[in-house]
């Protein structure tokens, strides 16, 4: 009681402050410390065993784990293919994102059929649209092979999910229509950010709709683009759960990402311990190129 | 803003009911027996039974009807008769839950009673501690007459570990005879004569074979008959162990993936056969419409086609067992080696108390269940109208339908039933054997390269063991 007495006032601000933000913090960190942090630490210690994920003997093997994911030539080959899909999310998602948005943004309330219609991909869960494009897909009575059919009136196989480049630019693609709403989204409300008075400044100034959006907008959005690439980054490097039901890493591996690949070993193949060693690895790839990423792209903040 | 919340409604209401279907409801279902006070086990050599509280959770994947109420009633009738045991029968969906399984027991999780499908995985459940082994039990109660390859296949390293109540069911080749009928093709007795029913399909603008080998294991039943016709056991056992010259690359594997090579150039399988599903049906669907003629499967689409149209089935569906390699068999080779599952499916016990000693009065319940509500006659008399055969001797005779009784006597004449390889494989070799056969279908890699990795996967996996 005396201590306190002596207290500054602004001292006491700082403590009750301090006190209630740990309070509130509290719970997310909390969750976050269970289902965030130990898992990943954990993840780590494991890959350290030789251990099928149910037995109650782990057999500690140090870094040979690590050793064998060097080697590992399925695990490069899933990393390239999370390498192209990256690259061809962020220039296909992002580029049509930001163009419907400003589509959107030009139209104004007229257009609002087409933010919901463009905006439905999204809602969706990734089971069932894995869903809809593998019968959609479907060499046998499918859309797309049974339309070739009727246009060239014979029959016609289109095989774009069982044979090898195809695949992966199929599920690209289906990617790219379920996350490009996202950032249809993303930019939209971008678009809504920036203060109407710029927009009205550049018009007395005779600015065109054009010289605005390329001369005003566009630099106004660095951020956001900046930050809608490091979510497509991540995003397409730790993807799952489409491909999974799509054709879970087929025909013969040329769709395997770092996640099925991982999912394979570690609940499949029961060889949890490598599996953890592969989700390890992830990590630490996806967390260096997502840092490398923002160290190169240096966006100033133009507001 | 309003549609949007109407939108988002339904989409969290369709989710909400998807994910309710998903519990299922393990009270409805299955007849429950008329407690007389009689119990179906009286009178026979069993163990006593605890007359104290228990509760035995048990894992199947019995989603769907018929397996549903038949499963179903088999715990009904236990519970009848031992009221004070509660089974708590968990209905898992087939497509996850073997990794369901594997979750439950790193977390110590995992229930008093499993399913299976014997093989790799099995072998793998009991080394880790999570399967008793019911060998002297077995020897000591009564039990069921399965037949031998059942017991078999429900035994590792001599012990026996899971008691069969699946069903066995062989692959054999389903065609259309009307098809034949009106091409005027016979049955082919030899894998010559099959080729020659092919070219004929072919001429005619009719896919000889209907195959979805997006599912691999499917194009794999044509590889693993291949290279049985050809050896027999033999060289897949050699392979196996990879001792005394052991290899996935010597002749019959060879012979197998060249056949199939050369079968796909001549056109004999669908195009986009790697696309193709069998979980959607799509192999049945070809057949359905009459644009293939034949197709390799499993015994269990008996039931699935009777079910889609019967009467269809009962004038177009026919039946014959993979024909013979005749070389092979002027050099000695057995020619009925069968391809398929004695079991079906097994269950496990996983009764240990927290000390890890076993937990005898649980296990003993669990075998009564197991061997005398599952496989009796209510529960085996429900198998046979679905169209599964119970791996009990004696059961064949019960058998109506023509095409299941070519099925079970080829099965019950086999001189051995090798289980499908995806199933009997380490699950790390699974996985490689499952990928090649997409590679050998789309002739992405020569049968020597495929077995050259199979071998590699196997070597790895013996090394780990």
């Amino acid at each position: 009681m005396k201590k306190n007495n002596n207290m500054g006032l602004a001292q006491a601000k700082a403590k009750s402050t301090a006190i209630a933000a740990t309070v509130f913090l509290f719970p997310a960190l909390l969750l976050i410390g269970i289902f965030i942090v130990y898992p990943v630490i954990d993840t780590f210690v494991i890959s350290g065993y030789k251990w099928n994920g149910i037995s109650a003997d782990k057999v500690f093997v140090g870094l040979e784990n690590w050793k064998t994911l060097l080697h590992d030539e399925m695990f490069w080959k899933s990393f390239k293919h999370n390498l192209i899909v990256m690259v061809f999310s962020i220039v296909l998602q992002i580029p049509l994102g930001m163009l419907l948005a400003t589509f959107l943004d030009a139209g104004g309330k007229k257009f609002n059929f087409f933010k919901i219609i463009w905006f439905l991909p999204y809602l969706m869960s990734s089971v069932a649209i894995a869903f809809l494009f593998v019968y959609a897909l479907a060499t046998n009575g499918g859309m797309v092979s049974s339309f070739a059919s009727i246009i060239q009136g014979k029959k016609v196989t289109i095989d774009l999910l069982g044979t090898a480049p195809n695949a992966l630019y199929t599920v690209i693609g289906v990617m790219a229509w379920q996350f490009t709403p996202f950032y249809m989204v993303y930019f939209i409300a971008g678009y809504g950010n920036i203060d109407t008075t710029i927009y009205e400044a550049a018009i007395i100034d005779g600015a065109t709709r054009w010289q605005y959006i390329k001369n005003i907008a566009i630099p106004l959005l660095g951020p956001i683009f900046k930050t809608a690439c490091i979510m497509s980054l991540i995003g397409s490097l730790k993807y799952f759960d489409m491909i999974w039901n799509m054709t879970q890493g087929g025909p013969a591996g040329t769709t395997e990402l770092m996640a099925t690949y991982m999912y394979k070993l570690s609940f499949q193949q029961f060889s949890m311990g490598y599996g953890s060693t592969v989700a390890a690895g992830m990590f630490i790839l996806i967390t260096a190129i997502a840092l490398i990423f923002n160290k190169v792209f240096k966006v100033k903040e133009v507001y | 803003m309003n549609k949007k919340r109407v939108i988002g409604t339904l989409l969290a209401a369709a989710l909400a009911v998807t994910s309710l279907v998903g519990c299922g409801d393990s009270s409805s279902g299955g007849q429950t027996a008329v407690n007389t006070g009689a119990k179906q086990t009286d009178g026979k050599n069993l163990p006593e039974l605890t007359t104290e509280p228990m509760e035995i959770i048990l894992w199947d994947i019995a989603t769907d009807e018929p397996a549903k109420s038949t499963q179903e009633g088999a715990v009904q009738r236990f519970m009848a008769d031992y009221p004070n045991i509660k089974i708590t029968q968990v209905h898992q969906q087939n497509d996850n839950y073997k990794q369901q399984l594997v979750v439950a027991m790193s977390s110590g999780q995992a229930p008093n009673i499993y399913v299976h499908w014997g093989g790799g995985p099995m072998a793998e459940y009991y080394n880790s501690g999570y399967a008793n082994d019911i060998t002297d039990m077995y020897a000591k109660y009564d039990h069921p007459e399965f037949i031998d390859a059942a017991v078999a296949q429900s035994t590792y390293d001599g012990k026996m570990l899971a008691i069969p109540f699946g069903g066995l069911s062989g692959c054999d080749i389903f065609y259309n005879k009307t098809i034949f009928k009106d091409l005027g093709l016979e049955v082919p007795q030899t894998i010559d004569e099959l080729e020659d029913v092919c070219d004929t399909l072919k001429a005619n603008g009719i896919t000889p074979f209907s195959l979805a080998n997006a599912s691999k294991w499917t194009g794999s039943m044509y590889y693993m008959y291949l290279v049985a016709r050809h050896s027999g056991n033999a060289e897949f056992d050699a392979a196996y162990t990879q001792e005394n010259g052991g290899t996935f690359t010597s002749e019959a594997f060879i012979y197998a993936g060249e056949k199939i090579q050369d079968w796909v150039k001549k056109g004999y399988f669908p195009d986009g056969v790697n696309s193709l599903s069998a979980d959607d049906n799509q192999d049945r669907a070809l057949l359905y419409d009459g644009s293939a003629a034949m197709m390799l499967h499993g015994a269990w689409q008996v039931s699935g086609i009777k079910n889609d149209n019967e009467e269809w089935y009962n004038e177009n569906i026919g039946v014959f067992r993979f024909p013979e390699d005749s070389e092979a068999k002027a050099k000695g080779v057995p020619q009925d080696v069968e391809i398929g599952t004695a079991i079906g499916m097994g269950m496990s016990f996983n009764c240990y108390n927290d000390d890890g000693t076993v937990n005898q009065d649980m296990l003993d319940a669990c075998y009564v269940l197991a061997t005398q509500y599952y496989n009796d006659d209510t529960y085996n008399n429900d198998q046979l109208s679905t169209g599964t055969q119970p791996s009990i001797k004696g059961m064949e005779e019960n058998i109506d339908d023509p095409n299941m009784k070519i099925i079970a006597d080829v099965f019950f004449n086999a001189s051995n039933v090798q289980l499908w390889y995806d199933q009997y494989l380490p699950a790390s070799v699974t996985e490689v054997h499952k990928n090649c056969m997409t590679e050998l279908f789309g002739l992405e890699k020569t049968p020597k390269e495929i077995g050259e990795e199979h071998d590699a996967a196997m070597q790895k996996a013996l090394a780990e063991q």
